[in-house]
């Protein structure tokens, strides 16, 4: 989220300084979501001041059957960077949903979003991840 | 095939990507359902796909030592002071503590029970209820009130103990009880204390008179009673106050 590994790590300390603050005043943070709240929106701040990535045509289409085949000749880093470049706050939704740890409600609670807001985030995020599989992956799609 | 409704649509939307169990029943419903339809299962295996792919992500040496530690994130764990103020246990606590209370107030009454209890609180209320103008009036020592009794009412052994049978008697009054029988109600000037005399229960087996050792009390509406059997007769004295307004007469040296 943030583009460089240096100021994640610096946003990752400065998230635990902030739990073990809160755990010496006596109030511990409620639930493990808490760190990833709170890690999220101090992303958000660092990239709001940072480069910001170029907004693509939101080219999108419904899902192919043949899309696992498409993905499976994908490299992780190019998902990464496709997953990098939308906009929040759907980037932090894919993130977290094909990070496949957190239920639904978790991830409404960390990203302050109403379960339509959610579904439409991931639902949007996977016909614009199929348009560009399309256009990434072509001989795959035409299979 | 089906389609699904709005709410379920977007529940769908949101499936766990794994082959576990939904968190709630909506979704496990939805997903259900979505199962049916058309496209669903195309989504499911797109999921798996992006998430074994982000499975493959490879963590950089750096990265993973930020996590040496795991012990950092872990989930708060509660202290007994929050977990005593839950709610729930708070309501838990409170529902077992009146629950020993009243446990404990009954088991009391067991041991401080006595054959006549009932009658006893019975006579206790009517103390209470005596206005000293019902009372014949009959100003002498109070154990000379048996020969009276015997004579007048034919009532055998109703006898003052000697702790009260010095005290100076406002008047007396027989009276029949359902429960209790003849009863012999005496007042006296001293606390405006009452002496009761009545007979003993009898045993429905062998008919004899149930006795027990010593002086028992019972407290009733600001009344305390001090109950002793004898010879087939219990004697009670009642007074309006606690029980140490009572106890200067009982310590005294029995016959």
């Amino acid at each position: 989220m943030t583009g460089e590994a240096s100021k994640a790590r610096d946003i990752f300390q400065d998230t635990l300084r902030e739990a073990a603050f809160l755990v010496a005043k006596g109030e511990p943070p409620a639930d493990r979501c808490w760190f990833f709240r709170e890690a999220r929106w101090r992303c958000l701040d660092v990239a709001a001041h940072g480069v910001q990535p170029e907004q693509g045509t939101n080219e999108s289409t419904e899902v192919s059957p043949q899309a696992s085949e498409q993905i499976e000749q994908l490299e992780p880093e190019q998902l990464a960077s496709w997953i990098s470049a939308a906009p929040e706050p759907q980037r932090s939704v894919l993130a977290l949903y094909y990070l496949d740890e957190f239920t639904y409600r978790e991830m409404m609670s960390m990203l302050g979003l109403k379960l339509n807001e959610l579904s439409r985030a991931i639902a949007s995020g996977r016909r614009e991840f199929q348009a560009w599989l399309n256009a990434t992956v072509p001989a795959a799609a035409r299979e | 095939m089906k389609r699904l409704s709005r709410g379920l649509r977007t529940l769908a939307d949101c499936a766990p990507i794994a082959n576990a169990k939904a968190p709630d029943r909506r979704m496990r419903t939805a997903v259900s359902r979505a199962k049916r339809t058309e496209g669903f299962a195309a989504q499911q295996s797109f999921d798996r796909a992006v998430a074994k792919l982000v499975q493959a992500t490879p963590v950089s040496p750096e990265i993973e030592e930020w996590f040496a530690n795991e012990k950092m994130a872990e989930g708060v764990k509660r202290n007994w002071k929050k977990t005593a103020l839950h709610p729930a246990i708070l309501a838990i606590g409170i529902a077992l503590a009146v629950i020993a209370v009243v446990a404990w107030i009954k088991f009391d009454e067991q041991m401080h029970a006595f054959p006549g209890t009932a009658t006893a609180k019975k006579l206790l209320t009517v103390a209470a209820m005596t206005r000293p103008s019902e009372f014949e009036p009959v100003q002498t020592e109070a154990g000379t009130l048996n020969d009276l009794f015997f004579m007048k009412y034919r009532l055998e052994h109703y006898d003052v103990p000697p702790g009260f049978s010095h005290q100076h008697t406002i008047g007396v009054r027989v009276f029949d009880d359902d429960e209790a029988g003849q009863v012999a109600q005496i007042g006296l000037a001293e606390k405006r204390m009452q002496l009761f005399l009545f007979p003993a229960r009898r045993d429905s087996k062998t008919a004899k008179p149930e006795e027990f050792e010593g002086w028992r009390y019972i407290e009733q509406e600001g009344w305390t009673g001090a109950v002793q059997a004898r010879k087939g007769v219990l004697f009670m004295a009642a007074v309006r106050g606690p029980k140490k307004d009572l106890a200067p007469y009982l310590s005294k040296p029995k016959e």
